[in-house]
């Protein structure tokens, strides 16, 4: 290593330069999981940025996840989940959408971008709208920048 | 207007209609108001009414669930007794609500800036965005005789403020609110004395697993608050007890009403006016806005 690559600037540079977007994912496991999966076997091209969280329904998420996620520092949250009506529970999506609603128009009202909050309904045979929802949800926050607010010390 | 309450509060308890009555009394500074617990029919004397009872008293009911309960409700109180009601936390049968007629109640940290010699009488800012002066339920209704000060009603816009602070921009929003939580020492007055607020164990006392951070620090300050407004959307019914609670003054009203204008604007749903009506998050319509969702 030269000395030149030690230094603050350089490294500074460096990782504005390389920082990529972390993004958590919620998915269904009935629809958008598999669909994700399909995406996989179907060999298709999306960003690596995207960790997921399987979960038996979007239903089941609980606004905790979603802010926990946010106040350690990950970039991007998606919530996905069944089309409605094709809820493998009937309306595990219907509370979800409503309880989404209110936590997104909050988060905005409490200065959080609304970028780094998503939601997407992905059934377990849209494996190209899956490949295409992540591709444009880390150029968008790509564009929002990383996720600093809640760092210690600032 | 006090003598028939207290004629009303006798009654019940000597005709053993209720065990116990719960209402305001005298704190001993002789200003300033206390909840008292009356049993005997006799301590009814005890009991007063006037602007100074700014005390929302259903939170008290949960102590004592299973017995019946008599209890002075001013409209905001009558609306969380709904929302109780609603989520099955009370009995009908086992409450005897008196309502009384509200004019408005006083703001006591604002009593203290405003000088003698103003006609205003220092009215609490959740009064202003209040509609009804009588509850929207109750057994019996006192009125007031005669002409009292009213709290001055926003006549335009009760979300005004919040419409204000909407059209800042993030960076803007972040700061202020970055500000406001960052004094929060995380007493959780603002969940002890929230009437709603009645889970056994709280997220926030929960370690396994550790939802909020512990430590002092901003990130479990937004987390808590966040949190906190989250489970009242939609039940919060602007009795302003947290924000009136709150050691350090965080404006927790502007957060819970930004969350009301939301429902009403996307719901049409108003918390606290009908025990027969379904819990916002526990129902769902087929038409609920999605347009945020891909």
């Amino acid at each position: 290593m030269t000395a030149t690559e030690g230094s603050p600037e350089r490294k500074r540079g460096k990782d504005k330069k390389d920082w990529e977007p972390r993004i958590v994912g919620f998915l269904c496991k009935w629809c958008s999981y598999a669909g994700a999966d399909l995406a996989g076997t179907s060999r298709l091209q999306y960003p690596p940025n995207i960790r997921i969280v399987r979960v038996p329904c979007s239903g089941r998420v609980n606004p905790l996840f979603v802010l926990k996620c946010l106040v350690n520092g990950i970039d991007g949250v998606l919530v996905s989940g069944c089309h409605i009506g094709d809820c493998h529970y009937s309306e595990g999506n219907f509370y979800a959408r409503r309880r989404f609603v209110i936590l997104k128009r909050l988060l905005e009202y409490l200065g959080i971008d609304p970028r780094r909050f998503q939601m997407s309904w992905i059934s377990a045979s849209e494996g190209d709208k899956w490949a295409r929802v992540v591709k444009e949800l880390v150029e968008e926050i790509k564009q929002a920048g990383p996720n600093t607010e809640f760092r210690k010390g600032i | 207007m006090i003598d028939r309450i207290k004629k009303k509060a006798e009654e019940l308890l000597r005709t053993k209609q209720v065990d116990l009555i719960i209402g305001y009394k005298r704190a001993p500074d002789g200003v300033s108001v206390a909840p008292v617990f009356i049993d005997k029919a006799e301590e009814t004397k005890e009991l007063i009414w006037d602007t100074y009872c700014v005390y929302n008293l259903s939170n008290y009911l949960k102590d004592f669930r299973g017995r019946k309960i008599g209890i002075i409700a001013k409209a905001c109180d009558a609306r969380s007794i709904i929302v109780l009601l609603q989520e099955n936390q009370l009995k009908r049968k086992d409450i005897f609500i008196i309502g009384v007629e509200c004019s408005g109640i006083v703001d006591e940290k604002k009593l203290l800036s405003i000088s003698p010699q103003t006609s205003e009488l220092g009215f609490d800012e959740r009064c202003r965005s209040c509609k009804p002066s009588k509850p929207p339920i109750y057994d019996v209704l006192i009125v007031q005789e005669g002409q009292r000060p009213q709290a001055p009603r926003l006549e335009k816009d009760p979300y005004g403020s919040v419409r204000k602070s909407e059209a800042k921009s993030i960076s803007e929003k972040f700061k202020l609110w970055q500000e406001e939580f960052s004094r929060c020492i995380r007493c959780y007055a603002c969940r002890q004395i929230c009437p709603l607020c009645y889970c056994p164990r709280c997220v926030a006392d929960q370690t396994q697993p550790s939802w909020l951070s512990r430590a002092h620090s901003f990130r479990g300050n937004f987390t808590w608050n966040v949190t906190r407004a989250m489970h009242l959307a939609g039940r919060c019914i602007d009795c302003g007890e947290c924000e009136r609670a709150c050691p350090v003054g965080i404006p927790l009203r502007d957060i819970n009403k930004k969350i009301e204008k939301d429902v009403k604007e996307l719901f049409n749903y108003e918390a606290g006016l009908s025990a027969e009506q379904k819990a916002l998050l526990s129902c769902f319509d087929k038409n609920d806005p999605e347009d945020f969702i891909r």
